[in-house]
């Protein structure tokens, strides 16, 4: 058995067992651990694959901020994260059931279908020169259009998120203060409390 | 090179690596660390562990201090003789004394040197000891070795109601990252092991090729890895899970609180940490630690650049707070969140995560020795020894040995004085940040958040966006 055949089962055994402890671990942290280290399993794979750039990147994007990010949100719910699903447990079962036979026979048609003569690899492939050659020469339209969507999003996330400016609060309480003043003159007769 | 062969080497390093990190760096870290702060607030602090020699033996010793000293007063008469006798040979102008030639004097008084040290320090050892009663302390180094010792019998109490797999769990995903960010940190310039006893050859100043170099070549670094860089990104990034799952697996409030705030702390930085090194990879044209190195070694250090001395003071900060040092160690505010996320940890557990922090602060140390600090190189130091400025020479008074402005050091010497350098590095940013512990309060929440978003990440930008015209300007 040669190395790169020895990295693949390791990996894959790990990302196996990362998955399948994703879906069934009850508590929520403990499934996002499992995400964990399917998602370090799988940049192992990635480098038997001769992607040492997407490896990399598949940690830095996946593991050290999706994940994170996983863990963050379930630190702020709490304890209500620790529910049961939903009732409709059967339901979900049956179609995931039917989604995961239709990936797998898209897949071995894939295999079927290889040319079993392994393509030769082009120098450079998967490194960073490689990749960011071809980013930016074969792809750089959609890589723009991309970078401008994730802006658009980043600006949208900051409008929603952002509260109301300071600016704006005092505005706010101006109009607040008119509106109280215009419905006590409104009301005529009544006296103005003490101060 | 066989499969066989590059596995022991591996194995070596990856040993070499963990010997010096874990088993020195960050026990005597820690001794620093709680010595400093002793000091500071006036306690006696850690430094009364060791052990006490049996009576005799100190008896043994004291009856030592004598001859011991009074060998080391022999020799310096002895250098003191042979250095009259050269007097002697310069003024009269004697070939040799008696048979002895000016060169076996030079000898014998560097000899005697040495022989004289080795003897008078032995006095002050023995001396020592004797004094302090046969208490052996090691100026307190050996505290760090009872710390751990307690640490490994102290019990190891979990919360009821905790996770106890995710309460485990968390001080390893602390640990492993931070060791693991090593592999791809050169230690000094590739090995050639045919040429291991010899000087280098190098090509003659002007020559047009440099000189094939034949044979096994190790280099200095556990993993050459294309990525490089990002590597270490990619696996740091996963720490800070660690610290999130040790405040929530806790069942603790304080310790919910200070893991939340270790996760956003962390994750913020890391951003900000990451662009802030981008010019580094613009000016030295690659990803992989060890061009950077060599493009400085060639070049000039990246803190003398203009551009990267900015960068470096802003990773030096994004580092500090990345390792949640003071004045970044909201996390583990004590006055707020009694221990932050480390408050249910004890025993073992709280030593692995508390290694795990320091472990990274030598990594984040080590890269920006290799960053912005030449890495393994040494000033006037090449791949066939030095080369000192100027052009100067003379030679030692009654002999033929000549000393210049060119050494010509063997190629296993080079390795180990850069290997040298680069602990000397690490070491000198180790003492900075043991220097700004007790330098700066601690800021509050917002302003660390705000320092980050609002100050190092647009200021990285604007340097990424100035150091791409430079380098347009003067390329």
């Amino acid at each position: 058995m040669s190395s790169s055949t020895l990295l693949f089962c390791v990996c894959a055994f790990f990302a196996l067992a990362g998955a399948v402890g994703t879906v069934s671990a009850r508590r929520p942290l403990r499934a996002a651990m499992a995400l964990l280290a399917h998602i370090v399993a799988l940049a192992g794979l990635y480098l038997t694959l001769h992607a040492q750039l997407l490896a990399a990147i598949q940690l830095l994007v996946y593991a050290g901020a999706i994940v994170v990010l996983f863990v963050f949100v379930i630190m702020l719910i709490g304890p209500a994260s620790e529910t049961s699903g939903s009732g409709r447990a059967g339901m979900v079962r049956m179609t995931s059931l039917v989604l995961m036979g239709m990936v797998t026979v898209t897949i071995a048609f894939a295999i079927v279908d290889t040319d079993p003569a392994a393509p030769r690899l082009p120098a450079g492939y998967g490194d960073v020169e490689g990749v960011g050659g071809a980013l930016y020469t074969q792809g750089l339209v959609p890589f723009e259009i991309i970078s401008i969507t994730l802006l658009v999003a980043i600006i949208g996330a900051v409008a929603v998120a952002r509260g109301k400016t300071a600016v704006e609060k005092q505005i706010e309480a101006k109009e607040k203060a008119r509106a109280e003043v215009e419905a006590r003159l409104g009301e005529g007769a009544a006296p103005a409390p003490a101060e | 090179m066989s499969t066989g062969a590059i596995l022991l080497a591996s194995a070596l390093k990856i040993l070499f690596i963990v010997l010096v990190v874990v088993g020195a760096f960050a026990p005597l870290l820690v001794w620093v660390d709680r010595r400093q702060s002793a000091m500071i607030q006036d306690r006696v602090g850690p430094h009364r562990a060791g052990f006490t020699l049996p009576k005799d033996v100190v008896k043994g010793f004291d009856a030592l201090r004598l001859p011991l000293l009074g060998g080391s007063l022999f020799a310096g008469l002895l250098i003191a003789v042979s250095f009259a006798g050269l007097f002697v040979m310069g003024f009269a102008g004697f070939e040799d004394l008696g048979g002895a030639t000016a060169k076996d004097l030079y000898r014998f008084a560097l000899a005697m040197l040495v022989f004289g040290l080795l003897l008078r320090a032995g006095y002050a050892v023995h001396s020592n000891i004797v004094e302090a009663g046969g208490k052996i302390t090691l100026f307190g180094v050996l505290h760090p070795a009872a710390d751990a010792m307690k640490m490994i019998w102290k019990e190891d109490f979990v919360p009821a109601r905790a996770d106890k797999l995710l309460h485990a769990l968390a001080p390893v995903i602390t640990l492993i990252p931070a060791l693991v960010s090593f592999a791809v940190i050169p230690f000094a310039d590739v090995l050639y092991l045919d040429y291991w006893d010899q000087v280098l050859p190098v090509a003659a100043e002007g020559a047009a090729e440099a000189v094939a170099l034949v044979g096994d070549a190790v280099p200095m670094q556990v993993a050459s890895l294309n990525v490089g860089i990002l590597f270490i990104f990619a696996v740091a990034g996963t720490g800070v899970i660690g610290a999130a799952i040790g405040g929530y697996a806790s069942d603790n409030k304080f310790s919910l609180m200070g893991g939340m705030r270790a996760a956003s702390q962390m994750v913020s930085y890391e951003v900000a940490l990451g662009l802030t090194i981008v010019p580094c990879f613009m000016m030295y044209d690659s990803l992989r630690l060890e061009d950077m190195a060599l493009w400085q070694a060639q070049n000039a250090w990246g803190i003398f650049l203009p551009p990267l001395t900015l960068a470096f003071l802003l990773y030096f900060t994004a580092a500090t707070a990345e390792t949640k040092r003071v004045p970044f160690d909201l996390p583990e505010g004590e006055s707020e969140l009694v221990g932050g996320y480390l408050t249910e940890y004890s025993g073992l557990k709280f030593g692995i995560f508390f290694t795990g922090e320091y472990v990274e602060m030598v990594a984040f140390s080590a890269l920006a020795a290799v960053l912005f600090f030449g890495g393994w190189d040494v000033p006037w130091l090449y791949a066939n020894g030095f080369d000192l400025p100027g052009t100067w020479a003379f030679t030692v008074p009654l002999t033929d040995w000549v000393v210049s402005d060119k050494i010509a050091v063997t190629h296993w010497v080079v390795i180990a004085l850069q290997v040298g350098s680069t602990l000397f590095k690490i070491i000198a940013f180790l003492f900075l940040q043991m220097m700004i512990r007790w330098s700066l309060p601690r800021f509050r929440y917002d302003q660390i958040m705000s320092l980050c978003w609002k100050g190092l990440l647009p200021i990285a930008l604007v340097n990424i966006l100035l150091t791409g015209i430079l380098i347009l300007l003067f390329d």
